[in-house]
C-alpha cells in the first residue's frame, strides 16, 4: 500500500511492539461494544499497514482476538486476548471509527493512539436514569404500536421502567445471561399482569408485548447475519445461538409466569 | 391519524432504544428517521401483503436509508442499522408463540412461530440483499467529495 511515504524509517522492535498494543486495544473496543468482526480485523489492518507493519496479522473471532507478526526484517510479536462479551455502547464504536480515520490522515504518534484509545476506553455511558427511562418510553411505544391503547402504554411505561431497573441493578451484574433474561420476561408479566388485574390497562397481550422488547437482542441478532453475510460462520453462529439462547429465555419466563397464574386462576384470566 | 400517531410512535421508540445502546446524541435524529420511515413501510404494506414479505421491504428501506446516512456522516453503519430494524424484530412473535404453548394450543404455536421464523429469514434477506449493492452506489451522499471507503 502507499502508507510508507509518511513513514520515517523503519521502526523499532518497541515502537512496533507499541503500533501493535495500540491495533489490539483497538480492536478489543470495537469487538467489546458491539461491531461486526470484518470492522475490527479492517481496523486493525489499517493500523498496522499505516505505521508500515506489513507482516501484521490477526485472527478475530466474536470472544477473542488473536494478533501476530514478523518476517525476516520485523521482530516476532504474538498475543492473544480474550473479550468475553458485554454491553453495547456504539458511541465507543462510532469513536474508535473516527481515530482510525484520523490515523490515516494525519500524523498521529502510536503513544497518542494509545492515549485517545484509553479515553474512549472509559467513555462514560448515559446515566442510568435516562437508561431507566428510556426503557420506559421504548416499552410503551412499541406497545401502542402493536395494537396497545394509551392506558396499556402508560402500564407498559410502568413495568419498562421496572424491568429496567432490575436489569441495571440485578441481572447484569449478577445474574447469567440465561437467568438473567428468564427472571427479565417472569417480572415483565407478573407486573403486566398484576396492572391488567387492577384494571390499569384493556390489552394483556400488548402490554406484555411492549414492555419485554427492552430484552429483545437486537444487537446479536443483527450483527449475527451480518458476520455470517461477511463469511465469517463462526462467530456469526455463536453470536445467532446468543440471540437465540435470549429469545429462548424470554419465551421461558413469559411461559411460566402464564401457566402460574393459569393455576391460580383456573384458565379464567387467559 | 392513527398512521401518524404510530409512526410518531415508532420514531419515538426507535429513539429510547439506541439510547439503550449507546448510540451518540447527535445521531438521534437519522435513528428516529429511519425507524419511523421502516414501521410505515411494513404497517403500510401489512395491509394487502403477508408479514414476512413487509418486514423484507421495510428491512430494504431501513437498510437503504442506514447505509445513506451512514456514508453522509462517515460512522459505522451499525449505528443506524441496529436501533432501524429493532421494530421489524419479531418480538410479538415471541410472545405469542410461547402465550400458545402455555395455553396448549399447539396448531396456533407452531404457525405463529413457523411465521416469527420467516419474518426473521426475511430481515435476514433484506439485510444480505442490501449490503450487496457496491459502496459506490452510496457515494451521492457524502457531504464533500472526499473518497468514501468504509461502510
Amino acid at each position: 500500500m502507499e502508507n510508507e511515504k509518511e513513514q520515517p524509517g523503519e521502526l523499532t522492535p518497541e515502537e512496533q511492539r507499541e503500533v501493535l498494543e495500540a491495533a489490539m486495544q483497538a480492536g478489543h473496543i470495537l469487538l467489546e461494544n458491539g461491531a461486526e468482526i470484518f470492522r475490527v480485523e479492517e481496523t486493525m489492518d489499517r493500523i498496522c499497514c499505516h505505521y508500515g507493519i506489513r507482516s501484521g496479522n490477526s485472527f478475530v473471532l466474536s470472544n477473542g482476538i488473536f494478533t501476530t507478526s514478523g518476517n525476516e526484517r520485523e521482530e516476532i510479536f504474538a498475543k492473544v486476548q480474550h473479550i468475553p462479551v458485554s454491553g453495547t455502547h456504539l458511541d465507543r464504536v462510532a469513536a474508535v471509527n473516527q481515530l482510525s480515520r484520523e490515523i490515516e490522515k494525519d500524523f498521529l504518534s502510536p503513544g497518542d493512539v494509545k492515549h485517545r484509545l484509553d479515553q474512549i476506553r472509559i467513555m462514560p455511558g448515559k446515566p442510568r436514569t435516562m437508561q431507566i427511562l428510556a426503557s420506559g418510553v421504548g416499552s410503551a411505544c412499541f406497545c401502542y404500536l402493536f395494537g396497545g391503547t394509551l392506558r396499556d402504554s402508560l402500564s407498559a411505561f410502568g413495568s419498562g421502567i421496572l424491568l429496567y431497573v432490575y436489569v441495571i441493578f440485578l441481572s447484569s451484574p449478577h445474574l447469567s445471561k440465561i437467568v438473567g433474561n428468564i427472571g427479565g420476561g417472569a417480572l415483565v408479566t407478573f407486573l403486566c399482569t398484576v396492572l391488567y388485574l387492577l384494571h390499569f390497562g384493556e390489552n394483556l397481550n400488548f402490554m406484555i408485548i411492549g414492555s419485554i422488547m427492552p430484552l429483545i437482542p437486537g444487537v446479536a441478532f443483527t450483527n449475527a447475519i451480518r458476520d455470517i453475510a461477511d463469511g465469517d460462520y463462526i462467530s456469526g453462529s455463536v453470536r445467532m445461538l446468543d440471540a437465540l439462547l435470549v429469545f429462548f429465555c424470554i419465551a421461558m419466563g413469559v411461559g411460566m409466569v402464564f401457566s402460574l397464574f393459569h393455576r391460580l386462576t383456573g384458565g379464567v384470566l387467559l | 391519524m392513527s398512521v401518524f400517531m404510530e409512526a410518531a410512535a415508532a420514531v419515538v421508540g426507535t429513539v429510547a432504544f439506541s439510547l439503550l445502546f449507546g448510540v451518540p446524541a447527535r445521531f438521534y435524529p437519522y435513528c428516529g428517521l429511519i425507524g419511523g420511515a421502516g414501521w410505515l413501510v411494513y404497517g403500510g404494506l401489512m395491509n394487502g401483503m403477508t408479514a414476512p414479505s413487509a418486514a423484507l421491504a421495510a428491512t430494504i428501506v431501513v437498510i437503504f436509508l442506514s447505509r445513506t446516512f451512514a456514508v453522509r456522516e462517515r460512522c459505522p453503519v451499525t449505528i443506524f442499522l441496529i436501533s432501524g430494524i429493532f421494530p421489524l424484530v419479531p418480538g410479538a412473535g415471541i410472545y405469542w408463540t410461547a402465550y400458545y404453548i402455555v395455553t396448549d394450543d399447539l396448531a396456533l404455536a407452531v404457525r405463529t412461530g413457523f411465521l416469527a421464523c420467516k419474518v426473521a429469514v426475511a430481515i435476514v434477506l433484506g439485510i444480505v440483499f442490501v449490503f450487496e449493492m457496491p459502496q459506490k452506489f452510496f457515494t451521492f451522499a457524502a457531504k464533500k467529495q472526499e473518497e468514501v471507503d468504509d461502510r
